[in-house]
């Protein structure tokens, strides 16, 4: 256990705890685009930069992002400095630059009273900040059926070749965890296409809404030993199934009762 | 992929420890026994290294020594450097490309030379400097150029 100030006062945290965990268990509104508690940090938009000190650098402090910064005692952090806010507004400003048409940073540029970019914006942007959600998530998942294509101002995200992806399941997790929502899919009643891969949906047996991509579901039995059931219904009828079985017992209880 | 390509392939492979580290040190091997990485050559590294394709790709495509397009064989690199560029570096690379028919980045039908540029290569004093086949030549007279390529 740790003991560090954020903003004046003194907080536990875990040993090896990033930084920008512990703010946001406080409650300290700080935004951050690429971090998600199932990938690990990697610090790539850097918003959630803060400022640090510690009482023995007698007054000296250093700017670091907080999602790749592990606590350590007798930290100072401060998350609200004028300096901090300033780099954070060359950032959203050049992030503004980055995705024009991206409501997620619109709306993060007007909360920080950025309503037009200062910069040149990018000419036939696609809203991608480069955050590589995307590609982490789904190397999480075991899959890794994307990467960074190409480098620089090239770079794109994209499956090889730029072909349909072959170890693409269509789970969806790429385009769900992207902070700028760049990913397009789209669903039909029985079919699933993202990436130019179309897959074959499972539509629940009772009310014949989509559960889950086929693939998707035999990577899940295979991996995670999720019986084949499961699958066959989805979750709006599986809670009413579980309410149903519940009201019945519950009736049941009652009727020995009286 | 013919069966000769395949036993180079293999060859290349038990070189290396079949791990994920040696994903560039194989890449550099095909490059250098095919002139380019063939798709199925790499493939067949993501599957033999136990590396997701798409790294094997992110890779190959992230470095500018690695080809995906075939390449002849002999290349021919012209340095544009700023020291090369005021020596005439553009007319040299005029002369190469009405010389061989290709532009920059290109290779000749025949598969025989393929045309680059270079930024720097760190032979300032050599200006202009062009390269063929890993040989450097250095104070090139455009009028020179297409012989030095052919005869090599």
């Amino acid at each position: 256990m740790v003991h560090i100030t954020i903003n004046g006062k003194v907080v536990k945290a875990a040993e090896g705890e990033m930084l920008l965990t512990v703010l946001k268990r406080e409650g300290i509104d700080i935004p951050a685009l690429c971090h998600h508690e199932a990938i690990e940090p990697t610090g790539n938009c850097r918003l959630c930069m803060v400022e640090i000190s510690r009482a023995e650098w007698e007054g000296w402090k250093k700017h670091v992002t907080s999602c790749l910064y592990p606590v350590e005692d007798g930290l100072i952090v401060n998350t609200h400095t004028p300096e901090v806010i300033e780099i954070r507004k060359t950032i959203i400003d050049l992030q503004l630059a980055n995705c024009p048409d991206s409501d997620v940073i619109q709306k993060m540029a007007e909360e920080y009273g950025i309503y037009k970019t200062s910069y040149e914006t990018v000419p036939e942007g696609d809203n991608c900040i480069m955050c590589y959600a995307c590609t982490r998530i789904c190397e999480v998942l075991g899959k890794s059926a994307i990467s960074a294509v190409m480098r620089g101002h090239k770079k794109v995200i994209a499956p090889p070749f730029g072909e349909e992806p072959p170890d693409c399941i269509g789970c969806l997790a790429c385009a769900q965890i992207c902070p700028t929502n760049v990913i397009p899919w789209t669903d039909t009643d029985s079919t699933r296409t993202i990436w130019k891969k179309t897959f074959d949906l499972i539509t629940c047996t009772s009310c014949g809404k989509a559960v889950i991509t086929k693939d998707f579901a035999e990577y899940l039995m295979a991996q995670r030993q999720i019986p084949k059931e499961y699958f066959e219904t989805c979750d709006e009828c599986k809670r009413m199934a579980t309410a149903r079985k519940m009201g019945e017992i519950v009736t049941k209880a009652q009727e020995a009762a009286l | 992929m013919t069966r000769q390509d395949l036993t180079k392939l293999t060859a290349i492979f038990d070189h290396y420890p079949t791990d994920a580290g040696s994903l560039i040190g194989v890449l550099q091997d095909i490059q250098r026994e095919f002139h380019y990485l063939p798709r199925e050559a790499m493939t067949k590294t993501a599957e033999t290294l136990g590396v997701p394709l798409s790294k094997v790709y992110s890779v190959a495509t992230f470095y500018n020594a690695f080809s995906l397009t075939p390449r002849g064989d002999t290349i021919v690199r012209v340095c544009k450097g700023t020291a090369c560029h005021i020596k005439g570096a553009d007319l040299l690379l005029d002369q190469l490309e009405s010389g061989l028919g290709i532009k920059p980045g290109e290779t000749t039908e025949d598969m025989k030379y393929t045309l680059e540029v270079v930024n720097c290569v760190g032979a300032c004093a050599m200006a202009p400097v062009m390269i063929v086949n890993n040989k450097y030549h250095g104070n090139v007279a455009c009028n020179r150029a297409l012989k030095l390529v052919k005869k090599d």
